[in-house]
């Protein structure tokens, strides 16, 4: 082994995406490899869990695990790592707030299980057979690692070190990150967030901000928004005003609305409640003096009415991570 | 830090629920406060001094006071602690009388209650900050748009007390609606007569100087706030020079150009250089370039100077449109109103059928200084024989204007008197919808109407309902149940509506307008006199369809906010409780600037940074609530004091 200092990536339950985003260094990984010895990464590299296990506490500089807590493996991986890193970073959307995979959290691990291998029509389940930790066969013992019955975070299992966002983080960031600690810069306090800025999308977006009033909510398929205004201002909720920045504002810039994928910007705790708390700010429904209840209610149903899905809108990335944390299981 | 509770007992209003001796021991043993100390009553005048003695002695770094609703003697304890030289915003008074005492029936609960709404108020007392009032230096001169009753006795109250005035008129005319009409109601007073005084007041009275009045100017341009607007004054150029005209008139004759008077509904001509109507005040004609062949052939014409006995510079051709800039510290927004538009009510045939009026073109047909003199006469010469007057002309209407607009039935019996003179022989229908005639002297023109066996009053429910035809050259109007009442004159009661330029000033003020279009006021009951905006103030009807009487009142009523508020040589303070925005945290969204009621917020492009004017800022917090990256801090309402808060209620 050589003397450079260790990294490890690890994926718990994740897409894949982080990786892409590490490997779309292209040829800096060349630069990573030279800084680096690169010891696990279950997506490129052939190490294994018993390989970790071997080697000394904190021997691993920096872990980039991505991901979030969908199982006991997951788990068990985290408070691994945790041991043998130096540092470790939650990397990503999913291990930082719990991402796409967190919305499992509006479900029970009962409805999700009977779901995925139940009702499924493209399932031919006649046997109603649905994973299980443990299960007996003539051979043995077979042994599955446990669905848990929430989603987490990293953080929520195990101490993390720094954050670096983003549903996948951008490279130029995650590049700046790997710059500044081969250039021994001074890390940031800890429990920061790094490879990211400290304001909203909204300061990287180029588009022109004129007249924050709303008084209908579009999809993206049903307008062609103009080129150089605020998509909020056009009626399509656009997550860039809670959104932390660093992404350098693509999706705006591409006339998709930003859907928030960042978290929330610096000194918010709750990503989802912030954007509602703006947006019910901002909506026009009209002068209401003298109107009655039902009236107002109404009117503000109808300019409601064009969100699908609250959650999947204001917390698509944010659901484990936020304040309610999912649907409350009785 | 040291902390100390002061526990008032409000007689026996607090402690007969709540047990003070439990309350203590609680705080105490928690090593929190530094001291606890009880007062019977802590707002008289021996618990002032009990307090202020206190203060000076045990000089703490916050304290805690439990006592009454800070809606009572907040303000008091302030003043207490500031006497004692202590900062007035390092406490937090608990309300334990009013939401826990009063309303809370077991003691033991009571008390538990209290002991937790004192730990919330200590843990968030410790996150006070020390803050000061700031001061500011104002202009006490005061700019008023709109020389009507309103606009002219709100600057001759102003001047009167020492203020300057810049008036602003957009005609050339001063006196507003009333000095149109021959008679107002309820007492049949000469328009003009009644005016007049008050308009030789502003001219030419003892308090003249202190106002400078701009005829045929509009408000072009303003910034600032309140004690510190700069307005732009844009005047029309009047081609005559007002300090040597004497009004006599001399110049019309020769006018070879002439046009349609609109001051007379257009029901008449007049020259090119002219009175809007004989009477108008100033007593100075003006040249319509619109009419003036030196402006629309661009001949050489000097036919008016030529006429004039005062001398070749009295008529000044090249007169040009000055840009005026003024500071000032308050306007008063005295635009007046405007009527709804009858030419949408295609079945009333206005504007088809010349026998068809509204009561603005009837008040100057019935106006001696009117196109007719005050004669009334059909469009073909005859005396009408018949009179319809149409109530609630797109007043309480779903369709048009829902509400009343107030005035119209009075102004209605005021024509069925004249009426009864002029037309002695004439039949005179009101048709109505609602009578609305409130007030200690207006019932006594409805009596007379009722009373007057020419007249007759049908009640009709819609105005789309009813159609007027002409009939065998005989102009009658056809009910909702198929009845015909001849109707050889038509006299329409229309909306009173907000007038055409209020939406451009209420873009230029900042000032929102309702759902009508009104100019909105600060409260409906209690502030109709003030704007959302500090140091704008509505008076007339431009907040809301008035008579004489009450636009004067909000006039005097405007005065008065003004001469409290902004008073000379004094400045004005700034309670710190604003809201302010951390430029390193502001991204630029602009989410903020549309929620602010108060327009306090404004935006530094080259910084792309929000920014709160503290004069304007009533420190509401509902920015501070909209901010998506929490980049606004509300003085004395941080998120930190609020959460602390909480912690301290659930932990």
């Amino acid at each position: 082994m050589s003397d450079k200092p260790k990294l490890a990536m690890y994926w718990a339950a994740s897409c894949g995406g982080c990786e892409v985003s590490l490997l779309n260094l292209h040829e800096k990984l060349l630069e990573v490899e030279a800084s680096f010895d690169f010891v696990f990464c279950p997506c490129l590299i052939d190490t294994k869990k018993s390989d970790i296990e071997a080697m000394p506490d904190k021997s691993i500089a920096i872990t980039l695990f991505n991901g979030a807590i969908r199982t006991e493996e997951n788990a068990e991986m985290a408070h691994l790592l945790r041991k043998k890193s130096q540092i470790l970073i939650a990397f990503g959307s999913c291990a930082s707030e719990g991402c796409v995979p967190g919305l499992a959290n509006l479900y029970s691990k009962q409805a999700i299980l009977k779901t995925v291998y139940l009702d499924n029509p493209t399932i031919d389940n006649p046997g109603n057979t649905v994973p299980v930790t443990s299960c007996d066969v003539p051979e043995g013992t077979l042994t599955l690692p446990a669905f848990f019955d929430r989603v987490q975070t990293l953080s929520q299992v195990t101490d993390v070190d720094y954050t670096i966002p983003g549903c996948p983080p951008e490279s130029h960031q995650v590049w700046a990150v790997v710059v500044s600690v081969v250039n021994g810069t001074k890390l940031p306090q800890l429990g920061s967030v790094i490879g990211a800025g400290c304001l909203s999308v909204c300061d990287e977006c180029p588009r022109v901000k004129e007249d924050k009033k709303i008084t209908s909510f579009h999809r993206t398929w049903e307008i062609i928004p103009e080129p150089e205004k605020c998509l909020l201002e056009q009626g399509l909720i656009c997550m860039g005003i809670a959104t932390r920045d660093g992404c350098g504002a693509p999706c705006p810039q591409a006339n998709m609305p930003c859907s928030g994928c960042y978290g929330p910007p610096e000194g918010v705790s709750d990503q989802g409640a912030k954007m509602v708390s703006a947006l019910g700010s901002i909506l026009d429904i009209g002068d209401s003096k003298g109107r009655s209840d039902e009236e107002i209610a109404a009117r503000l149903e109808s300019l409601l009415d064009a969100i699908p899905d609250y959650i999947g809108t204001f917390y698509m990335y944010s659901l484990p991570g936020s304040i309610i944390g999912g649907r409350v299981n009785k | 830090m040291k902390t100390g509770v002061y526990f008032c007992s409000c007689g026996t209003n607090i402690t007969d629920k709540i047990d003070t001796e439990r309350v203590k021991a609680g705080l105490e043993s928690s090593g929190k406060i530094a001291y606890f100390k009880t007062c019977p009553f802590l707002c008289s005048e021996e618990g002032k001094q009990f307090l202020e003695q206190e203060l000076k002695e045990e000089r703490p770094d916050r304290i805690v006071i439990a006592a009454c609703s800070p809606r009572d003697h907040e303000a008091t304890f302030m003043r207490v602690m500031e006497q004692a030289g202590m900062n007035p915003y390092l406490m937090q008074l608990v309300n334990i009388r009013e939401q826990i005492a009063w309303v809370t029936e077991d003691p033991e609960k009571a008390t538990q209650k209290a002991s937790v709404a004192l730990k919330a108020a200590l843990k968030r007392v410790e996150l006070h900050e020390m803050l000061e009032k700031q001061e500011l230096e104002v202009s006490p001169d005061v700019l008023i748009i709109g020389a009507g009753p309103a606009g002219l006795k709100a600057a001759l109250t102003l001047a009167e007390s020492g203020r300057r005035v810049a008036l602003v008129e957009k005609t050339p005319v001063i006196g507003g609606l009333p000095v149109l009409y021959d008679a107002l109601f309820p007492n049949m007073e000469c328009g003009p007569c009644m005016m007049d005084p008050i308009i030789g007041e502003i001219l030419y009275g003892e308090h003249s100087e202190k106002i400078e009045l701009l005829t045929m100017a509009e408000l072009d341009e303003v910034v600032g706030y309140f004690g510190n607007f700069v307005v732009k004054i844009r005047q029309r150029p009047r081609y005559i020079n007002t300090s040597q005209c004497i009004g006599c008139g001399k110049c019309f004759e020769p006018c070879p150009a002439s046009g349609a008077n609109q001051f007379n509904c257009n029901m008449e001509e007049k020259k090119a250089i002219g009175f809007t109507f004989p009477g108008a005040l100033p007593n100075a004609p003006y040249i319509d370039p619109a009419m003036c062949t030196r402006f629309t052939e661009g001949s050489d014409c000097t036919a008016c100077r030529g006429a004039c006995l005062m001398g070749e510079g009295v008529v000044v051709y090249d007169d040009e449109e000055k840009i005026i800039e003024r500071q000032i510290g308050a306007i008063v927004v005295a635009t007046g109103s405007s009527l709804y538009d009858c030419s949408c009510f295609d079945n009333l045939g206005y504007g088809r059928f010349p026998d068809v009026t509204t009561a603005l073109e009837f008040e100057r047909i019935l106006a001696s200084n009117g196109p007719t003199a005050g004669e009334i006469f059909m469009s073909n010469g005859d005396v009408p024989g018949s009179v319809v007057i149409i109530h609630c002309v797109g007043s309480l209407d779903e369709d048009h204007q829902p509400y009343c607009s107030g005035i119209c039935c009075q102004y209605a019996f005021k024509f069925n008197h004249l009426l009864e003179s002029k037309l002695p022989n004439a039949k005179i229908h009101h048709l109505y919808k609602e009578i609305v005639s409130p007030g200690k002297e207006e019932y006594a023109l409805y009596r007379t109407a009722r009373e007057n066996p020419n007249a007759h009053f049908v009640r009709y429910s819609s105005i789309a309902d009813m159609q007027i035809l002409v009939d065998n050259e005989q102009q009658i109007i056809q009910l909702a149940d198929g009845s015909k009442i001849n109707a050889d004159l038509v006299v329409l009661c229309p909306a009173v509506v907000p007038s055409a330029d209020a939406e451009k000033l209420s873009a230029m003020l900042d000032v929102s307008q309702d759902r009508f279009g009104f100019f909105e006021e600060l409260h409906g009951r209690m502030d109709t006199a003030r704007s959302k905006i500090r140091g704008v103030y509505l008076a007339g009807a431009c907040q809301a369809p008035t008579d004489i009487q009450r636009a004067t009142s909000q006039a005097m009523a405007a005065s008065g906010y003004i001469l409290s508020e902004l008073v000379t040589g004094r400045k004005i303070e700034l309670d710190p409780l604003f809201a302010s925005v951390y430029p390193e945290k502001c991204a630029g969204c602009k989410v903020c600037m549309k929620v602010c009621p108060y327009r306090a917020i404004g935006f530094d492009a080259g910084n792309n940074v929000a920014v709160v004017n503290a004069v304007l800022c009533h420190g509401c917090g509902t920015c501070v609530a909209a901010c998506p990256v929490n980049a606004i801090k509300a003085n004395h309402f941080t998120d930190e004091m609020i959460l602390s808060e909480i912690e301290g209620v659930l932990k």
